[in-house]
């Protein structure tokens, strides 16, 4: 107990608070570290750059998500109902790029959709698509997000497959004995049955999404200039600190991008709370 | 949600002592085999036709394709030496077959930007140290906070959950400017320490001790004349094991697969784990006219994804029984 409550507090609270700081001063070449109140806080608010940032993650939010879960979803039920052949080893294999760090899956992916040599490149023209890039600036958000999905899915699914295994099954016997069609037995009984677990889902999405980092840095490795430094909020932040060494204006938008996410989380949590679904 | 939805673990591992016979693992598979197979409601009652089990079977199929794609290129292209991975078709083998050269190349600092083998060291180090740390504490934790209540446990165990919801880059930069100011910058402890503080870790071990250690037992064991330590190593440990194993996992895996904190905390390439190791080779390939990396890119990736697809493999039960909810803010 003793050694988990020094480490929280030396490794969050301490280095959360020396950020605050450190986000009010600011350091000049001449003239060294002076206090200089909120101007870090308001110099990163009116940057464009940090704004389109903050866009992007939400566009690529309300898209990603759905259809990650949308998949999931679908195929937690049809495991769930034993609907297809060989589920376990479905399974098995969706789960497979839980696995795989975002490092080397978007390295793979990279690889795979490269505008010269890309075998997805190939296929897109076998197909009639031809002069496809895949990091263009139009296709480049969806190439992410592809990356994405296929990173989280098999997990989202895991969660929801478990969630709907708690579904009681006489109240589906039932539905049966009524010759409820199945459509309806997953819309109106187990749908609602795995509410909370898909709320809890997007909303771990949610957080996860805003800080969208690896994939993009690692796609402008595979092409220079097809993600800007600015892509999203934590990569500004990144660059910030490391390229542009503004440790201070950095420390600012880390504040904020935290401030952003607990503003989210909080609110997610009272909903829920209002609404029953936390006991 | 019912309890059964965060239950780290499901009933197969109830015996964790080893009292009883260990069940073989081909009894065990035809033993689970069959309970699901019994919780499960017949197709044929549904009314569904054949084709839409066809159907769907099919759909799976495709999906499962698109998961396999990337690993199967990967594995293909390892066995490639540099032309031929960009001129060759993706999806085929090619002459010659390059994969014990490039496999060597991974024991060699081959543009002098650092070695593969190390990384991987580093990476298990980091993910052992902090994996089991990770683990260890949150199971003295999640037991403190679930059997013994002293005075502001309660606040406590909310500010525990509040930190569930701190964004990992909110927290990295702050530990970045923290080491930057501490001297901590390439420090071995300045990688692992942080790993082992696991709200989410603390969290599951909380929800796993109130379902599998009954107070009473502890009352009993109290009433006997054991000591706090001897019951918790004794008693409660035993009984924690499915628990334990499913916040080992989660935690080697997160420490595993992270890259933003050691990306900004590491500037010596003799302390980088694999993931900046291998960001550091893509970036260099494409732009630093290196492309003779790009192979070790290929096969260092495949090696640095194995260990962790192995260890799922094995540890199968305890992520099918009931994954959790919460390692994936990252």
């Amino acid at each position: 107990m003793v050694p988990f409550l020094v480490g929280f507090l030396l490794f969050m609270i301490v280095p959360l608070g020396y950020a605050v700081y450190t986000s009010l001063y600011t350091t000049r070449i001449i003239g060294g570290t002076v206090f200089s109140g909120a101007s870090n806080y308001t110099q990163t608010l009116q940057s464009s750059e940090f704004w389109s940032g903050v866009v992007r993650v939400i566009i690529y939010a309300c898209i990603q998500i759905p259809v990650m879960i949308v998949i999931a979803f679908f195929f937690a039920c049809v495991f769930d109902l034993g609907v297809a052949k060989f589920g376990r080893t479905f399974r098995t294999i969706f789960f497979i790029p839980f696995a795989v760090p975002a490092v080397v899956g978007a390295v793979m992916w990279s690889f795979l959709l490269e505008p010269q040599f890309g075998p997805m490149v190939h296929l897109a023209n076998a197909f009639g698509f031809s002069g496809t890039n895949f990091f263009s600036p139009s296709l480049i958000l969806p190439s992410i997000i592809v990356i994405v999905i296929w990173e989280w899915t098999g997990y989202n699914m895991v969660i929801l497959y478990t969630a709907l295994k708690s579904v009681p099954r006489d109240v589906v016997e039932a539905a049966i004995l009524d010759d409820t069609p199945l459509w309806r037995i997953i819309v109106r009984i187990k749908l609602p049955l795995v509410r909370p677990a898909i709320v809890m889902l997007v909303f771990l999405n949610t957080i996860g999404a805003l800080q969208l980092f690896t994939e993009p840095l690692i796609l402008s490795y595979f092409e220079t200039g097809s993600v800007s430094v600015n892509y999203t909020p934590t990569l500004y932040i990144y660059n910030t600190a490391i390229a542009a060494d503004q440790t201070n204006l950095a420390a600012a938008g880390a504040v904020i991008l935290g401030l952003v996410i607990v503003v989210i989380s909080t609110a997610s949590l009272l909903f829920r709370r209002r609404r029953g679904e936390l006991a | 949600m019912s309890v059964s939805t965060v239950r780290p673990a499901p009933a197969p591992a109830a015996d964790p002592a080893g009292v009883a016979e260990p069940e073989s693992r081909r009894e065990r598979r035809r033993r689970q085999r069959l309970e699901e197979q019994e919780s499960i409601i017949p197709v044929e009652l549904y009314g569904l036709r054949r084709g839409t089990v066809t159907l769907v079977t099919a759909l799976a199929f495709v999906f499962a394709i698109f998961t396999l794609v990337p690993i199967a290129w990967i594995v293909i292209n390892s066995t490639k030496n540099q032309a031929n991975i960009f001129e060759t078709f993706g999806f085929w083998f090619a002459r010659p077959f390059s994969f014990f050269h490039n496999f060597s190349l991974l024991f060699q600092n081959v543009d002098g930007y650092g070695t593969y083998i190390q990384w991987f060291g580093n990476t298990a180090l980091y993910a052992v140290l902090g994996g089991v740390g990770a683990t260890a504490l949150s199971a003295f934790a999640g037991y403190g906070f679930a059997r013994f209540s002293f005075r502001g446990s309660k606040m406590l165990f909310y500010l525990t959950i509040a930190a569930l919801l701190v964004p990992i880059t909110a927290l990295t930069l702050p530990l970045y400017l923290t080491y930057a100011k501490a001297h901590l910058i390439n420090s071995l402890w300045g990688m692992v320490l942080p790993s082992m503080i696991s709200p989410v870790g603390i969290y599951l071990m909380r929800v796993y001790v109130d379902i599998s250690v009954p107070r009473e037992l502890i009352d009993a064991a109290r009433l006997d004349g054991a000591g706090e330590a001897r019951i918790f190593f004794r008693v409660a440990l035993p009984l924690m094991v499915p628990g334990f194993m499913t916040v080992l996992l989660i935690s080697v895996v997160a420490v595993w697969n992270n890259y933003f904190l050691p990306l900004l905390i590491f500037n010596i390439n003799t302390r980088y784990p694999l993931t900046v190791g291998l960001g550091l080779w893509s970036e260099r390939a494409q732009n630093s006219g290196n492309a003779q990396l790009f192979p070790m890119v290929v096969i260092g990736g495949l090696v640095t994804i194995i260990p962790l697809i192995v260890l799922f493999l094995i540890l199968q039960r305890y992520w099918r029984g009931g994954m959790l909810l919460g390692s994936i803010a990252n």
